[in-house]
């Protein structure tokens, strides 16, 4: 495969950190424990002038909660003019009917809610916030009223990994057109709970053969996995645009301040948008070349999958060792 | 035939630097036939025209019928428009049935 620069001058995602602020303290988050100054609407409008500019199709917003800004649709629906396809992750906490209005109103293509379980009080406990699974739910339903496209995501982990088909059924009862299983990033609250959420290799392994068969047999609901690891299950045929991780090939991340970093999960800071120059950060960070060029490490060396999978998670394994071409904790070969 | 318009539900770009290098490759007498300089998502799956699908592309804004765009081509690769109507004819009506373009 050619280096990901010859075919893209640039990412088709910027994953867009507006604010680490969040109304909620999630078991899991990467990001609860950062603090970054925030921008002006201003400033924020000048980023989605450099990224119309290079043409960037797609930005999601995420964060921290991204409604927590007053200023997102203001800004959404200037990225939207500008004609750039927008799209949020939220905790759907304050997204009543009022907001989802809003939301379709500055021309959001989807907005995706995260649910955890169809146990209200096991999603409000991992979520650390009594009320949150209904409000959540209702975010959902405000969005179909409104026409906007909803999305679910649930982070997998031991809470509810034997459960999935339940959140399927619940995504299909409530107009969601397309859920992601999110596997379980050890960054932030991540790493430190990560004895008690994530699932030992052989876990993981039975979640996504359990899980891929499942997607197999369904044709009503559009079910999405973003973990690299999969790759290295036998028989696994789906081709992704790119090998790997896509983050800092077919994605970028950005912090609240207008840093530039590979994904939302690896804090290494390759540039500023609107303090360098986007070209020389894409075409030529060290940080970025690294990640696109992988070294089979360890127990990857000689490993008859890595030609697919690329070493697996870059974030998970730069998490655990530092190191980016060490082999991704989950894999189980 | 109808002007041609894109499906507005396709995300596209045009590959600024790669086209500049299939370009200068083309100047200097290479094949560049298979180089993609367009880049299209269409529902999640991504597809790369070569240069001259992708001067194809641009034009089909809904205001130019096929030959108009065989002209304009014509002009930008100086050859004669008859040279380039049957390919672009084939383009239009390729791309129109796999619904990526649709009649203005």
């Amino acid at each position: 495969m050619p280096d990901i620069t010859e075919m893209f001058s640039a990412p088709l995602t910027f994953n867009w950190t507006l604010s680490y602020r969040c109304n909620f303290v999630c078991e899991h988050c990467y990001s609860r424990d950062e603090e970054c100054e925030e921008l002006p609407t201003a400033d924020l409008k000048r980023i989605v002038d450099v990224l119309a500019e290079k043409q960037v199709p797609f930005i999601n917003f995420g964060g921290g909660e991204p409604l927590i800004r007053d200023d997102l649709f203001e800004l959404a629906a200037y990225a939207t003019q500008k004609g750039l396809n927008v799209s949020m992750n939220s905790n759907g906490w304050l997204l009543d009917r009022a907001a989802a209005e809003r939301l379709g109103a500055a021309g959001f293509k989807s907005v995706g809610i995260s649910i955890d379980s169809i146990d209200p009080l096991l999603h409000d406990d991992f979520r650390n916030m009594p009320g949150a699974w209904p409000r959540a739910v209702a975010a959902l339903d405000h969005l179909q009223a409104v026409g906007v496209r909803s999305t679910m995501s649930a982070v997998i982990s031991r809470i509810n990994h034997h459960a999935f088909r339940d959140l399927l059924d619940l995504a299909r009862a409530h107009g969601v057109g397309q859920v992601y299983l999110h596997n379980f990033k050890c960054s932030g609250r991540g790493f430190k709970n990560r004895q008690e959420l994530d699932l030992s290799p052989e876990e993981w392994r039975a979640f996504y053969v359990e899980a891929l068969a499942v997607k197999a047999q369904t044709t009503d609901l559009k079910i999405s996995f973003d973990d690299p690891v999969i790759a290295s299950l036998p028989g696994y045929e789906e081709q992704g645009l790119v090998k790997g991780s896509s983050c800092g090939k077919l994605s970028l991340h950005l912090r609240p301040n207008g840093d530039i970093t590979p994904c939302g999960f690896i804090p290494l800071v390759v540039g500023n948008i609107l303090k360098d120059d986007f070209d020389a950060i894409w075409f030529d960070s060290p940080v970025l070349k690294a990640m696109r060029a992988k070294e089979a490490t360890g127990k990857c060396a000689g490993c008859s999958a890595f030609a697919d999978c690329l070493g697996g998670c870059t974030a998970r394994a730069f998490a655990t060792t530092g190191d980016f071409n060490q082999p991704d904790p989950h894999c189980w070969k | 035939m109808p002007n041609p318009r894109r499906n507005p539900e396709i995300i596209w770009r045009i590959e600024r630097r790669r086209r500049d290098e299939v370009l200068r490759a083309l100047e200097a007498g290479e094949d560049v036939g298979d180089s993609g300089t367009v880049l299209l998502i269409e529902k999640g799956t991504m597809h790369q025209l070569n240069l001259v699908g992708g001067m194809i592309w641009e034009r089909c804004d809904g205001t130019r019928d096929p030959a108009q765009i065989a002209a304009e081509l014509a002009v930008e690769f100086a050859v004669e428009r008859g040279e380039l109507q049957a390919d672009v004819d084939e383009f239009v009506k390729d791309l129109t049935a796999r619904g990526w373009l649709l009649d203005a």
